[in-house]
């Protein structure tokens, strides 16, 4: 009876979960193995989508994006939050003025940095030059070499507060006994960072570096915005892929199936980062 | 070796002064306990002295050697703090080794020195657990381990057993004496609790907003305090004080009582007698009390009674069969009164 009572009450919540999430998960299965007609063809979708060269180095671009996000937005975040941590004068201010990247909408962002790094037109150019530092502008966004970078400096310098105001709220939980502790063992800044700050955040990058994975996997906007996945398919990562193939060319079963492989390939690497880390002993808890 | 020498030590905090010029001397291998109230600057001293917080004024020397601008590191100091601030992502022998790892200690030498100091301190099962796995009494142990591993001139404690229950308090009181007595270090220690500067220290330092009140052995802040806040403070049950004044070599209490004295001393108009419970004697001549509250503890009787206009407490051996509401007639023992000066509030000697 008691147990009868809970469902009804978690049920309304079910359902908008089940309309919500397991539909459309479900519903994406079913296209994948479908023809456009809605007839079962099997793999042939899978087998569509994995043949061309540009799902593979569409796969290896996103590899090369969340990665390279992620060691410099959880360094340079961590890094930030040990400076915002330390007291000195306008420490408010700057704390603030840190998550002015993280409140930008990202399709604001992406478009300035977007004119920023034009070849003929940015700032970044016009500086570099007028200094003295380049001879000749750069093509930052259509040189193959370059775009890569740059977007990656963009999407660190977008989500880097989020690092930062995370591991600070995690430093500002350590109690100020520990450090006095360890100045009384001898030990000096960069010691108290090693031995005392970061082995006390561990948890908290760990869930945000998760976080950082997840979005780094989903994140579309970014380079929509500034490449569409150019040139030369060089910023073409795999969510950009089935964006394209479902909204630009309209192949609904490919775009699934390859949802699908993403999805698929996606929970083994997040269920492989939990099992690593949760496995670390000594994690503070 | 480890003596602690404080020259008029000052300390602000903008125009706010905590410590208005406190000198202490301390011996090498001496156990001083710093007691007072919350508030009355004995951490901030003790935080001083170990460097971790600056000196406005005064110095402070260790060995002879003014420390007032060296790091903690560098004062050969180590510290047991309040929380005991035990690394928590450390194991205990990592938290007791880790000073020497900073100071690039061998991995044999960290070892032997880790062990020696768990072995004393009873802690060789617990050496590879985490802090959160030990009872408050261990992790005391730990912080004093890892206090004890450094081998250093002087022991700062910070009220080390204040989050102690009752029991253990007494246990681990008795482990850090005991302690003492091998190592013969010089301790410093801070607490407020009068009980454990009275059981612990060879001399103890009664500290009150911000100023040193008396200094000298547990014996002779409870025999011969130096003044009224002493008086109250030395001492469980607190000494009785009574308000008064003293004429022809006798002590005339505000309700006309009169209390003869057990020593000449010069007519005052405003005196303060202090007599400790435990010096009230059952006396058909004395004094009449009325008993308010009577609190057998077995080994002895504690009696709040009201006498000479005074709420006083008396601590009586025999096992008393009154009530409240009955009378009894008390009187103070000779040669144990103590007479201040109720303006100054400093002892009136002969």
């Amino acid at each position: 009876m008691k147990s009868q009572t809970g469902l009804l009450f978690a049920l309304p919540a079910l359902i908008v979960l089940f309309m919500l999430i397991a539909y459309p998960v479900a519903y994406t299965g079913l296209l994948s193995v479908t023809d456009a007609k809605g007839n079962f063809s099997g793999l042939d979708n899978f087998a569509a989508v994995l043949k061309p060269k540009v799902t593979v180095q569409a796969f290896i671009n996103t590899i090369y994006w969340v990665f390279g996000s992620i060691v410099f937005q959880v360094v340079l975040g961590t890094l930030t939050a040990i400076l915002l941590n330390q007291s000195f004068f306008g420490r408010g201010a700057l704390r603030a003025i840190t998550l002015i990247p993280w409140v930008v909408p990202g399709i604001v962002a992406a478009t300035t940095w977007a004119w920023m790094f034009h070849t003929e037109f940015g700032i970044i150019n016009y500086m570099l030059t007028g200094t003295g530092v380049l001879q000749n502008p750069i093509g930052w966004l259509t040189n193959k070499d370059t775009v890569m970078p740059v977007l990656i400096a963009i999407n660190v310098w977008k989500l880097f507060p989020f690092v930062a105001i995370m591991v600070l709220a995690g430093l500002q939980s350590i109690p100020n006994d520990l450090y006095e502790a360890a100045r009384v063992d001898g030990a000096t800044f960069w010691e108290e960072v090693w031995y005392i700050m970061l082995p006390s955040v561990r948890p908290v990058i760990t869930a945000v570096t998760l976080l950082l994975v997840i979005w780094g996997l989903n994140s579309i906007t970014i380079i929509y915005a500034i490449t569409r996945g150019g040139p030369a398919n060089k910023t073409l990562i795999t969510p950009i892929q089935i964006f394209r193939s479902a909204f630009e060319s309209f192949q609904f079963n490919q775009a699934a199936a390859l949802s699908v492989i993403f999805f698929a390939v996606t929970i083994v690497v997040v269920f492989i980062y939990i099992k690593v880390l949760s496995a670390q002993p000594g994690e503070a808890k | 070796m480890g003596s602690v020498s404080i020259r008029n030590a000052r300390k602000s905090y903008g125009a706010l002064e905590i410590l208005h010029g406190v000198s202490i001397d301390i011996a090498d291998g001496e156990f001083v306990i710093l007691v007072g109230p919350s508030g009355c600057g004995k951490s901030t001293l003790l935080r001083m002295i170990a460097g971790l917080e600056e000196i406005s004024g005064g110095e402070i020397a260790i060995d002879g050697k003014v420390v007032n601008s060296l790091p903690p590191k560098a004062r050969d100091i180590a510290m047991v703090f309040q929380s005991y601030a035990l690394y928590p992502h450390m194991t205990v022998e990592q938290n007791m080794g880790f000073s020497l790892k900073l100071a690039r200690a061998g991995k044999d030498e960290i070892n032997q020195r880790v062990g020696k100091a768990a072995t004393v301190l009873g802690l060789d099962p617990y050496l590879k657990r985490y802090p959160r796995h030990l009872s408050g009494g261990q992790r005391q142990r730990v912080a004093m381990g890892r206090a004890m591993v450094r081998d250093p001139k002087v022991f700062l404690f910070d009220e080390p057993l204040s989050n102690l229950d009752a029991k253990l308090r007494v246990q681990m009181r008795s482990e850090i004496k005991q302690n003492h007595q091998r190592l013969k270090t010089t301790m410093i220690y801070v607490t407020h609790d009068q009980i454990e500067a009275m059981t612990m220290a060879d001399r103890i330092v009664v500290m009150h907003d911000g100023v040193v009140e008396q200094i000298g052995t547990p014996l002779d802040l409870y025999d011969r305090p130096a003044n009224l806040f002493v008086a109250g403070f030395i001492g469980s049950p607190a000494m009785n004080l009574l308000g008064g004044k003293v004429a022809d070599g006798a002590f005339i209490a505000a309700d006309g009582t009169r209390i003869a004295l057990d020593r000449a001393v010069p007519d005052s108009a405003s005196a303060t007698l202090g007599v400790r419970p435990e010096h009230f004697r059952l006396d058909p001549n004395g004094i009449p009390a009325e008993i308010l509250t009577v609190e057998p503890t077995g080994a002895e009787t504690q009696v709040l009674m009201r006498l000479a206009g005074h709420e006083v407490m008396g601590v009586f051996r025999e096992r008393l069969t009154v009530g409240p509401g009955e009378n009894l007639r008390v009187s103070p023992e000779t040669g144990s009164l103590h007479l201040f000066d109720a303006t100054t509030g400093q002892r009136i000697e002969r």
